[in-house]
C-alpha cells in the first residue's frame, strides 16, 4: 500500500504547484514559475515511482499486471500522462505561464481518485475480459490521447483568456504569456498529437474487441463516444487546414473536444456499457 | 446538362460539406447515444443500420472521392516541377540565412560539398540570377494525407461488407450439446451450418476474492459424425472453424441440472432416482406421485436441494430435501420439528435424501462471420501509416543560391516545408554554418 501513500503526497505537490504557477500569473515573477515548475518535476518522478511499486506489487501478490485495470489505476495513469506531456511543452516552448492552466488538472485528476466514492485503489486480479495483450497497448494509446487533448485545452483556456485580457487592458499582463500564434500553433500541434494517439488507440480498441467480443466495433457507448471525440478534432484540423480557422475559433474547439473527451472517459459510465469496467 | 454536373462537382468538392457532414454525424452518435433503446425514435435506436446513415457515409465517401481526385494533380504539379525556387523566396532573407564571400568557384566549391555531405541528389542549375542549388526530401510526405482519406473508404467498405454478407448470433449449449442450426438475430430467421458444433464442457474458475478468473467451452466440430476438430474458448481467445469465430460471452447453469435423490422405506432403501426440474415420479405407497418442483444449486447458503412435491389420496404436502441435512439440523436443534418444510421425512413412512447434484452449466457462444474484417484491419494499417505520414514526416526543399555583385559573392540559403516545422529552420541553420566553415578552411 506504500504506492497510494505516494500518491496522496504527489496530490499535494501538484496541488502546491498548481498554486505556484498562479503566483507566478498575479506577481509576474520567474521565480516563482521555477519552482513550481521544480515541484511539478518532483511530483512526476515520484509518481512515476509509485506507478513502478504499485506494477511490482501486484506481481508480489501473484497477479502480476500493469496498473491499468481499474478507475482508480486508470484516473492515476491518466494524471501522469497529462504531467508528462505538459512538461515535455513547457521545456519545448520554454514558457512556464501554461502551467496555471494545465496543472490544476493533474491535481483534480489525483485528487478525484483518492476521494471520489466508490474508488477502490486495492490491486486486484484480472477479470476475464481484461487478461489481454492488448489491455496495455490500448489503455496506454488513449491515454495520451487525452493528455495531449488536456494541454491542447489548456492551451486554448490561454488563449482565450490573453485575447480577453489584451482586448481590455494591461499589455503588460499579458507580456511574459506566450504569444498568441504561438498559442494557435500549440493548440494545434497538441490536438493533433492526441487525434494521432486516439485513432491508435481507437485501433488497438478495435483489434481487441474482434478478439473479446466477436464484433471489431459494436456501437457501445464508449466506442461512439471515441468517435466522437476523434471526430471533432477532425473538424478542427479541417477547419484550421482548409478553412484557415485560427486563434478564438480553434480555442473554442479544443474546449469541445475536451468536454467530449471527458464524457468519453467518465460520463459514458452513466449510460450502460460494455466497457463497464473502467 | 454540364453545367448541373459542375455545380454537382464543386458541391462534392467543397470542404464546406465535409465540415457539415462531419458535425452532423457526431451529432447523430451524440443523440443516438442518448436517447434510451426500448423507446424514443426507431430510427434513431438503429441509427447504424438506418437509411440516413447509409445516406451520409454515402455523401461522406463522394465528398472524399472527389476532393482527392480533385487534389491529386496539384499534389502531383508539386512534386514535379520544384526546381526554380518561388520568386519570393530570396527577397527579404534575415541577415542569418546569408552568407558573403569573394570567389564565385569557392563558394560553389563550398556549397556543393556541404550540400552533397548532407544529403544525396543534389540539382544545379544555371541562371540570369547566379547559380542554384537544389535538393529535395520527403516527397512522400504529400502523399500522406490521401493514404488516410483512402484508409477511411476502406473502412466505410469493410462497415458495409460486414453488414451485407456478414452474420452474427448467440448460441446456449448445454454440457454435451450440439447445434447445427443457428438463428441469426434480428428475427433473419435460422441458419444452417454445414457442420455441428458440441460443447463438452464448461469450466468457471474463480479467484480466492470470489471474483472470476477464467471461462472456458470445451468445443468439438463435427462433421459426418466425426469429431474433425477440437478446440477451447476462453475469453478474450476466440475460435475460428470454417470462416466462423466463436466467442465466450456467457455462461450459466442450465435448467437440465440433475438431482440424484433415493428414499428408504421399511423394506430398505431406494435405488438412485435421477430428476431434474418439472420430473414427475411414482413412489411405492397409496399410489403418491412426487413432483420435483425446484432443483438448486445452494438456497438459503445452506447448499443444495431439491423442493418436492408429493400428491396422494387428496393429499397435498411440499417440502425441501437438503444435501446436507445432517449437518443443518445439528447445528439448528429442533429445526425439523418446528419448520416441517426443512423435513425430508414429512410424507411418512418414506425418509428423502438427496445424494448429490450433478450441476450442468450451458456456455453461451457468439457465433459470428464478417467477410469485412480484413478490410478494417487494412483501413485501420492505412490509416496509422497516413496519420504518421502526415505528421511525422514532411516534405522539405532546400535551396541555395550563390550570386556574383559587384563588389562580393552572396549565398543566400531558404527552404519550404509542408509542415510547421522547426525542423526545416535547424537544418538551414546548420547548412548555412557548413557552409561557413568549407569556405574558411
Ligand atoms: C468527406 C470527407 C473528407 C474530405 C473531403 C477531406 C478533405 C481534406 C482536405 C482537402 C485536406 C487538406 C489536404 C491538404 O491540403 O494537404 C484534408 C486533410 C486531412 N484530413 Fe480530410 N477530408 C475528409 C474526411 C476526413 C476524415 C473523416 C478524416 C479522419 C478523421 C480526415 C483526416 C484528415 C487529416 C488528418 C488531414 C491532414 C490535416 C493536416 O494537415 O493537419 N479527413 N482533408
Amino acid at each position: 500500500m506504500t504506492d497510494t501513500v505516494i500518491l496522496n503526497y504527489v496530490t499535494f505537490i501538484y496541488f502546491t504547484s498548481f498554486v505556484l504557477y498562479l503566483f507566478r500569473m498575479i506577481f509576474l515573477k520567474e521565480f516563482w514559475a521555477r519552482l513550481a515548475s521544480f515541484l511539478a518535476w518532483t511530483g512526476f518522478f515520484a509518481h512515476t515511482f509509485a506507478l513502478i511499486l504499485r506494477w511490482k506489487a501486484s506481481y508480489n501478490l501473484g497477479f502480476g499486471h500493469a496498473p491499468l485495470s481499474n478507475l482508480y489505476e486508470s484516473l492515476v495513469f491518466f494524471a501522469w500522462s497529462i504531467i508528462i506531456l505538459y512538461l515535455a511543452v513547457e521545456w519545448r516552448i520554454k514558457n512556464k505561464s501554461l502551467g496555471a492552466f494545465v496543472v490544476p488538472i493533474t491535481f483534480f485528476t489525483m485528487a478525484y481518485a483518492s476521494i471520489a466514492p466508490g474508488i477502490n485503489n486495492r490491486i486486484e486480479p484480472l477479470i476475464p475480459a481484461l487478461q489481454s495483450n492488448w489491455l496495455t497497448t490500448h489503455v496506454v494509446t488513449c491515454f495520451m490521447g487525452y493528455a495531449a487533448f488536456t494541454v491542447a485545452f489548456g492551451c486554448g483556456l490561454l488563449y482565450l483568456w490573453k485575447s480577453g485580457k489584451e482586448a481590455k487592458y494591461s499589455p503588460m499582463f499579458a507580456e511574459k504569456l506566450p504569444p498568441l500564434p504561438a498559442l494557435d500553433l500549440l493548440i494545434y500541434q497538441s490536438a493533433a498529437l492526441g487525434f494521432v494517439f486516439l485513432a491508435i488507440g481507437i485501433i488497438t480498441g478495435s483489434v481487441w474487441a474482434h478478439y473479446a467480443w466477436g464484433a471489431y466495433w459494436s456501437w457501445d457507448p464508449k466506442e461512439t463516444w471515441s468517435l466522437i471525440t476523434w471526430l471533432v478534432y477532425a473538424i478542427m484540423i479541417h477547419a484550421r487546414y482548409v478553412r484557415s480557422w485560427h486563434g478564438k475559433r480553434l480555442a473554442v474547439l479544443a474546449v469541445i473536444g475536451f468536454a467530449c473527451m471527458l464524457f468519453t472517459y467518465l460520463g459514458v459510465n452513466l449510460l450502460s456499457s460494455l466497457h463497464s469496467y473502467l | 446538362m454540364s453545367k448541373s454536373k459542375n455545380v454537382l462537382r464543386s458541391f462534392f468538392s467543397s470542404i464546406k460539406l465535409t465540415i457539415a457532414l462531419l458535425v452532423l454525424l457526431v451529432l447523430l452518435f451524440m443523440a443516438a447515444t442518448f436517447i434510451p433503446r426500448p423507446y424514443g425514435i426507431a430510427w434513431l435506436a438503429d441509427l447504424y443500420h438506418s437509411p440516413l446513415f447509409y445516406i451520409l457515409m454515402g455523401l461522406l465517401s463522394i465528398n472524399l472521392i472527389i476532393c482527392s481526385i480533385n487534389r491529386l494533380p496539384v499534389t502531383l504539379r508539386q512534386c514535379k516541377s520544384t526546381h526554380p525556387p518561388p520568386s519570393v523566396l530570396f527577397e527579404n532573407l534575415e541577415n542569418e540565412r546569408i552568407i558573403f564571400t569573394d570567389k564565385i568557384d569557392a563558394a560553389c566549391r563550398a556549397v556543393d560539398a556541404s550540400l552533397t555531405a548532407k544529403f544525396s541528389s543534389v540539382k544545379k542549375l544555371k541562371t540570369a540570377k547566379g547559380i542554384i542549388f537544389y535538393r529535395e526530401g520527403g516527397r512522400f510526405s504529400l502523399f500522406g494525407v490521401y493514404i488516410v482519406h483512402l484508409s477511411i473508404l476502406i473502412i466505410i467498405a469493410a462497415a458495409i461488407i460486414g453488414s451485407v454478407f456478414g452474420l452474427e448470433t448467440d448460441v446456449h449449449l448445454q454440457e454435451g450439446e450440439s447445434a447445427s442450426v443457428i438463428q441469426l438475430n434480428k428475427d433473419k430467421g435460422p441458419y444452417q451450418l454445414d457442420f455441428s458444433v458440441r460443447c463438452d464442457q464448461f469450466v468457471v474458475e474463480f479467484y480466492h476474492t470470489g471474483a472470476p478468473k477464467t471461462y472456458r467451452s470445451d468445443l468439438s466440430f463435427i462433421r459426418e459424425g466425426n469429431v474433425v476438430h477440437k478446440g477451447s474458448v476462453l475469453v478474450n481467445h476466440p475460435l475460428t472453424f470454417e470462416g466462423f469465430r466463436f466467442y465466450q460471452s456467457s455462461y450459466g447453469i442450465s435448467p437440465e441440472t440433475k438431482a440424484v435423490l433415493t428414499y428408504t422405506t421399511a423394506g430398505g432403501k431406494s435405488t438412485d432416482i435421477m430428476v431434474k426440474q418439472g420430473d414427475v415420479f411414482q413412489l411405492p405407497a397409496k399410489k403418491a406421485r412426487a413432483t420435483v418442483l425446484r432443483v438448486e444449486e445452494n438456497i438459503m447458503q445452506l447448499g443444495p436441494a431439491v423442493k418436492l412435491s408429493i400428491e396422494a389420496d387428496k393429499k397435498h404436502i411440499q417440502f425441501w430435501v437438503f444435501q446436507h441435512i445432517k449437518e443443518i439440523a445439528e447445528v439448528n436443534p429442533g429445526l425439523l420439528s418446528e419448520v416441517p418444510l426443512f423435513n425430508p421425512g414429512l410424507f411418512k413412512p418414506l425418509v428423502f435424501s438427496l445424494k448429490t447434484i450433478e450441476k450442468r452449466y450451458y456456455t453461451g457462444l457468439r457465433v459470428v462471420r464478417d467477410p469485412g474484417v480484413p478490410f478494417a484491419l487494412t483501413g485501420g494499417v492505412f490509416l496509422l501509416v497516413g496519420l504518421i505520414t502526415i505528421y511525422f514526416t514532411a516534405h522539405q526543399r532546400i535551396w541555395v543560391l550563390v550570386e556574383q555583385q559587384p563588389q562580393r559573392v552572396k549565398i543566400s540559403v531558404n527552404g519550404i516545408s509542408n509542415r510547421y516545422s522547426t525542423s526545416l529552420a535547424g537544418k538551414l541553420n546548420r547548412l548555412r554554418q557548413r557552409i561557413s566553415g568549407e569556405i574558411a578552411t
